[in-house]
């Protein structure tokens, strides 16, 4: 194996298990991920993440040792984005894979004499370190971490930034069926609009705290959290509806609303009890598209899942509608700029025939009545498999020699672009 | 005496290769940690460089589970193991305890190695190679922190910076069925509360 790494083929190297034995070896390999995912196109950026992650994650060895390469090159802070992600998603995949990672995260939250701020910051690091590890928040916990963070003299922002520490105090609060003792409930909330909104900087060593929307946050987040855990009907819903448009403009509700939504629409039953032609919880998705664009994956993924449900129970008909409901929002998420995964994601299930002809078609005759030219060059490149797929617009076609309309001019104005 | 001290190591590292030399996983829990004393912790260190591999890398990587008030009590003798991890012709095992070597003291990782060491070779071999991939990355992309997506913009502005804005791939010449829904649905949102109030 290092003979075949010296001679630079780190691509030949399949084992992980074999290359990780040898340090020099896995050096080399971590290299060679790191660079594809740095050099991957948009779309194949997240594989190359996942396959970096899961390599590292092989042993703790391997991750002890890239985790510490990356704090060190993280407090550099070049390219500060990148290799936070590329330091998250190691910890994000070895959580997932049952890991207990936290005391090595706190361990790299002390390295560094910046990061190291004395009692309130060992006592907030210890207290988060077990609710990490339990992957469970208490109550106990959240009090002491209130307090600190309450306090003249707060611990490190960074701390309860921990994407994983997010992610419990959003569950807890929006995802269906959780339930937190009412005494404790605005420690929670309060916690996750500090995070959420305190802007802290520092300027020669000093640190200084913003703290303007801290109280809007938190009420906002409050409000939003009451609706969502009320179990209101649908027409209840609908009167909240102007105010959840409010709330959700801050981006923590707007990830907690996602994920209650996701929790309520994926309940085996919620189609079949729905009556609307577009249920709210679906419309409000519509609204977070609109307003986050850093969401836009996290509802991508949730559409997928629910276009790709069996709902055998329901009549053909009405799943045909039901999809083309979903497809109507995917339509919504291309007009406001995601648009290349979900040209692709049509244009695999399209190629794989998972699913009906006349959906993939009302999706592209939605697409072409919207937009106009100029069109990008990985527009054209994405979008043309559809256009020239005689299943999906032929009869489009034919419709076009009869009539003018704006949709099949604008199939005149893809196709030969995209043939060229 | 002696013989019997010779005995109690044998017996710790029969106990610690069944504990931790058993899979090639290198992950481990804390669940060993619970039989740490500092007369165990005395005979790992006498049995330490006699052991496998695989069995110091995990025996020093279960340091990290240990409970901080254990950890400060025995810090000496976890310190002495990790100096002989760090001295181990195994270079995993060397660079695990170095990296390791102020935790038990300061419950921090080394930010500093020692570049005449073969383990800080390495890593200061790396970690340049990897702040030059780094530095000559594309700026922009997808790859946001995960955070990011619940922080205010003004909060995300100071972490990151300003955030990139979708590419536009067309022009917009007609809004999506979901704007006609979102203004009907907000009339009749605005009808519906107005008739809470009212009753």
């Amino acid at each position: 194996i290092k003979l075949i790494s010296d001679a630079g083929f780190q691509g030949e190297i399949t084992s992980v298990s074999t290359a990780s034995q040898q340090i020099e070896v896995f050096s080399r390999i971590l290299k060679t991920f790191i660079k594809n995912v740095v050099s991957s196109s948009r779309e194949d950026q997240i594989n190359s993440l996942k396959e970096y992650a899961k390599m590292v994650c092989h042993g703790q060895h391997t991750f002890v040792y890239t985790a510490t390469l990356l704090h060190l090159l993280e407090a550099e802070g070049v390219k500060l984005p990148l290799v936070t992600r590329l330091f998250q998603e190691i910890t994000s995949v070895a959580v997932q894979q049952g890991h207990d990672v936290a005391p090595i995260l706190m361990a790299l939250v002390r390295t560094g004499t910046d990061a190291f701020e004395g009692n309130s910051q060992t006592r907030a690091s210890q207290v988060l370190s077990a609710m990490l590890s339990k992957k469970a928040l208490n109550p106990a916990d959240i009090t002491t971490l209130h307090k600190l963070y309450s306090s003249d003299d707060p611990p490190p922002i960074h701390l309860i930034r921990i994407p994983q520490f997010l992610d419990l105090l959003v569950d807890a609060l929006f995802k269906p069926g959780m339930k937190i003792n009412p005494e404790h409930k605005p420690k929670y909330i309060s916690l996750l609009a500090y995070a959420a909104s305190v802007v802290e900087t520092r300027k020669d060593g000093e640190k200084s705290l913003k703290q303007d929307e801290l109280k809007p946050t938190s009420q906002a987040i409050e409000r939003a959290h009451n609706v969502c855990a009320g179990n209101k009907t649908s027409a209840e819903l609908l009167a909240e509806l102007s105010s959840l448009y409010h709330y959700l403009r801050f981006p923590v509700v707007a990830a907690g609303i996602t994920r209650w939504v996701s929790g309520v629409v994926t309940e085996p039953s919620y189609f079949k009890l729905s009556v609307e032609q577009t249920p709210i919880h679906l419309v409000l998705l519509d609204e977070v598209v609109l307003v986050h664009h850093i969401l836009h994956e996290d509802v991508f993924t949730l559409l997928q899942n629910l276009f790709e449900v069996e709902l055998e129970d329901l009549e053909i008909l009405v799943q045909l509608d039901l999809k083309k409901m979903i497809i109507d929002r995917m339509v919504n998420l291309v007009s406001r700029g995601y648009v290349i995964p979900v040209l692709k994601y049509m244009a695999n299930i399209c190629q794989k025939e998972k699913t009906d002809y006349s959906l993939v078609r009302y999706f592209v005759r939605e697409i072409l009545e919207m937009v106009a030219p100029p069109f990008s060059k990985e527009f054209m490149e994405n979008f043309s498999p559809l256009i020239e797929n005689e299943n999906i617009t032929g009869s489009m076609r034919a419709a076009a020699a009869s009539s003018s309309s704006s949709s099949t001019s604008t199939t005149a104005a893809v196709v030969p672009a995209s043939s060229s | 005496m002696k013989s019997t001290a010779s005995g109690r190591e044998g017996d710790t590292s029969i106990w610690l290769h069944n504990k931790l030399g058993t899979s090639n996983d290198t992950w481990v829990g804390g669940s060993i940690c619970s039989q740490y004393n500092l007369e165990v912790l005395g005979n790992i260190r006498e049995c330490f460089v006699y052991l496998q591999p695989q069995v110091k890398l995990k025996l020093l990587l279960s340091f990290f589970h240990i409970p901080c008030r254990n950890a400060d009590e025995w810090h000496s003798e976890l310190k002495e193991i990790l100096e002989l991890g760090r001295m181990d012709s195994d270079p995993w095992v060397a660079m695990v305890a170095e990296i390791m070597l102020p935790f038990p003291s300061t419950g921090s990782l080394s930010e500093e190695f020692n570049a005449s060491e073969s383990s800080g070779q390495i890593f200061h071999l790396l970690l340049k190679d990897l702040r030059k991939i780094i530095h000559d990355a594309p700026d922009g992309g997808i790859l946001t922190p995960l955070e990011s997506r619940f922080l205010n913009p003004n909060a995300l502005n100071e972490l990151y910076g300003p955030c990139e804005q979708p590419t536009a791939h067309f022009k917009l010449k007609r809004k999506p069925k979901a704007a006609a829904l979102r203004a009907e649905l907000l009339n009749k949102s605005i009808e519906a509360a107005n008739q809470i109030r009212k009753h």
